[in-house]
């Protein structure tokens, strides 16, 4: 009998044993974090208050950033993804998009992320023809808080496969794509991030094709399906323009040649139409998506915090000064939508209304 | 006196008897321990036996008919000479194919991706040379056609037979992979991050992997810049091809960005995360690499720097667009090619 129980015991060790060594094995995996290993954002504190309320898309949902706390919009990620929220001027309501698979719409919502209306009709009804669709994404608002800028896949010729996006305006209370403002290279993907500046003009990252490369220059449109005022060369490969409130200086997303898998954020005086010599404040990084702060002070971006990816927010004190302060990682294991810029609203104190 | 050496045997047998029970106890915990181990690995072992160490068929795949063909005839001694596969640490190339696999097309599968890697283990250097789809050119199974009909006339072993007489260069290696093994592999490492060269736009990119319909089109937009992808995002952003005025050579350059963007997830990956890339690519993907082969890969490609990697798309003046029966082709310059693809690939 005892004799069994030893026999069942050294049996029972051994499996033990085995089942130890293939646990300790599999601790040896490499943890690489997957959208569920990531925080939402209001599970989170940042690791300053930044002035002013930022809004912020991750997971198709959107936040808002005010007084050094992440308040979660809630929006409903049924009929597709939200992203690239943009504020209304005096106002606090926003304009955001919704991603569906075949189409994007933008809508209005106000500060607790319910929909005041829904701003374009963008899905084709008949399920055989899907090129009918449209997009429309990048929403930015004048600082009038109702002419609205946007880029979209219009005009679409039907009988090509070219699908470019063009930078459209119209108001929030009438029609939404009223004037097409810009002319892209077809087959190139087209202009994007369009932003209006104080002077009336629209800058923009506007796309071409040349040597073999697709490459992205900052532009300028004065006048609506003008000439476009080109600001960097096809080397430089800069995108994604944020002009500073004073108008003084643009922060952009240059992307290395090598290997087209690192960019650089930098910094560039704008005067008479013309760039200055861009200044590098982050290089070698997947920075994206820069935006200053309402008061100048510094400026937001996206960037990732390690070889794992994930995209979190970045701050830069004094960047429109000689020597701005070394790049402060605000948040950590979040993962925001790189492709969504932060909109970024001087108002802060969004006063907080039941749901 | 007899009782006493009765009682040492009786000593020695126990003695012995412990022993060999001790034995017997530390044999079964190292079995026990070799079982745990196995069953960990066993998807990398299911994995290993069927999809690992396809060797290269090189003497059913060289020219047939190459009497139509100069180039091909003369690149055939090439090809039919034995293979000999780089020493350990030395410079050595891989063919990397990408193609579907699924029915549509009644079992033909054509190779969408071809991509030349040579890999040096000692200076940490690579260089990627993507091999245009439509390029016409003599077959190693006869007649001529676009090389990704290569893949369809004798599989992995025809495309690396029919790459070593065009190029006039020696194949060490070669890995398939198939559409859903790279997404698979893409979501398994946590998805990529790439910086998008431009928005990647397309009306009619096909709805085969995730609808009923295999003919069916669906809308891709994949927005520019630096962000993080899914598998199913990703091969958007290297299939997708009607929006650019490039064509397939953006494309290739895309593909170029996927495989480098996977180089830096290499880095957080080891031996004990094999089991679960095993299992994410299974059944869509071959290669006659061995799968210690395949390990001792992974720290070489984490280590590889980006400046380390050169990039080569064989676009105009290496290819010039044509028509050939009713088919848009490329026809390859090789007064060009030869020369540029044997500044990194010896010839042979």
């Amino acid at each position: 009998m005892r004799r069994a129980l030893t026999v069942i015991l050294l049996l029972a060790l051994m499996a033990g044993f085995g089942l130890g060594v293939n646990r300790l094995i599999a601790s040896r995996k490499h943890n690489i974090p997957t959208e569920s290993s990531v925080f939402i954002p209001s599970a989170t504190r940042p690791k300053i208050v930044l002035p002013g309320t930022l809004y912020l898309a991750q997971n198709g949902d959107i936040y808002r950033l005010s007084d050094g706390f992440f308040t979660d919009l809630h929006l409903s990620t049924a009929s597709g993804s939200w992203m690239q929220p943009a504020y209304v001027p005096n106002s606090q309501d926003i304009v955001a998009v919704l991603r569906a698979a075949e189409y994007s719409n933008l809508y209005l919502l106000n500060s607790q992320g319910a929909i005041i209306r829904r701003l374009s009709n963008n899905a084709n009804v008949h399920l055989d023809t899907v090129y009918l669709n449209h997009w429309m994404f990048y929403p930015h608002m004048g600082a009038d808080g109702k002419t609205l800028y946007f880029s979209y896949d219009q005009p679409k010729n039907s009988g090509s496969y070219a699908v470019d996006f063009s930078v459209w305006s119209g108001t929030l209370s009438g029609k939404l794509a009223a004037a097409q403002l810009t002319n892209s290279n077809p087959f190139t993907g087209g202009d994007v991030a369009p932003t209006p500046m104080a002077n009336g003009a629209i800058i923009y990252s506007k796309y071409a094709i040349g040597s073999g490369n697709a490459f992205s220059q900052i532009a300028l449109q004065v006048k609506p399906l003008g000439r476009a005022i080109i600001l960097t060369t096809p080397a430089q490969d800069c995108g994604q323009p944020a002009p500073s409130p004073d108008g003084t200086k643009v922060a952009m997303i240059c992307i290395d040649g090598t290997g087209l898998q690192s960019t650089r954020l930098e910094i560039a005086s704008l005067s008479a139409g013309k760039l200055g010599t861009p200044q590098t404040l982050v290089n070698n990084c997947l920075c994206s998506a820069p935006v200053w702060a309402p008061d100048g002070s510094g400026l937001v971006y996206y960037n990732t915090a390690d070889a794992t990816g994930h995209f979190e927010l970045w701050w830069i004190k004094g960047a429109l000064s000689a020597a701005p302060s070394p790049p402060l990682q605000v948040t950590t294991k979040l993962d925001f939508d790189a492709s969504s810029p932060p909109s970024w609203s001087p108002l802060s104190s969004v006063p907080v209304m039941a749901r | 006196m007899r009782r006493q050496r009765a009682s040492l045997r009786r000593r020695h047998r126990v003695r012995r008897s412990r022993v060999f029970l001790g034995f017997l106890i530390a044999l079964g915990f190292v079995l026990s321990g070799a079982v745990g181990a196995v069953a960990y690995f066993m998807p990398a072992i299911v994995t290993a036996f069927q999809d690992t160490g396809h060797a290269i068929d090189r003497n059913s795949t060289t020219a047939q008919a190459s009497a139509s063909a100069s180039a091909a005839a003369s690149a055939s001694a090439a090809a039919s000479a034995p293979a000999v596969e780089a020493p350990p640490g030395q410079p050595f190339t891989v063919l990397l194919l990408g193609s579907d696999n699924d029915a549509k097309f009644g079992g033909t599968i054509l190779t969408q991706s071809m991509i030349l890697a040579r890999v040096n283990p000692k200076t940490r250097q690579v260089v990627m040379e993507s091999i245009p789809r439509d390029l016409w050119v003599p077959l190693s199974s006869g007649g001529s056609a676009k090389i990704d009909a290569a893949y369809l006339h004798g599989g992995a072993s025809a495309a690396v037979a029919t790459v070593e007489e065009d190029f006039h260069i020696h194949v060490d290696h070669y890995a398939w992979i198939g559409l859903l093994g790279l997404v698979n592999l893409i979501d398994q490492v946590g998805g990529i991050d790439v910086v998008a060269t431009n928005p990647v736009m397309d009306d009619f990119y096909p709805k085969d992997l995730t609808g009923k319909d295999p003919y069916a089109f669906e809308r891709v937009a994949v927005l520019p810049g630096p962000q993080h992808m899914s598998g199913l995002q990703a091969l958007m952003y290297v299939r997708s091809r009607h929006g650019d005025l490039r064509s397939d050579f953006g494309r290739s350059q895309r593909q170029q960005q996927v495989l480098l963007a996977l180089r830096a997830k290499a880095k957080l990956l080891g031996i004990a995360d094999l089991p679960d890339i095993a299992t994410a690519m299974s059944n869509d993907f071959s290669t006659d690499m061995s799968i210690s082969e395949i390990a001792s890969l992974l720290p070489i490609a984490s280590s590889v720097q980006l400046q380390n990697v050169r990039q080569v798309i064989l676009a105009s003046p290496y290819s010039t667009p044509f028509v050939v029966g009713n088919q848009d082709a490329l026809q390859p310059n090789w007064n060009l090619i030869l020369p540029l693809t044997h500044r990194y690939f010896p010839a042979v």
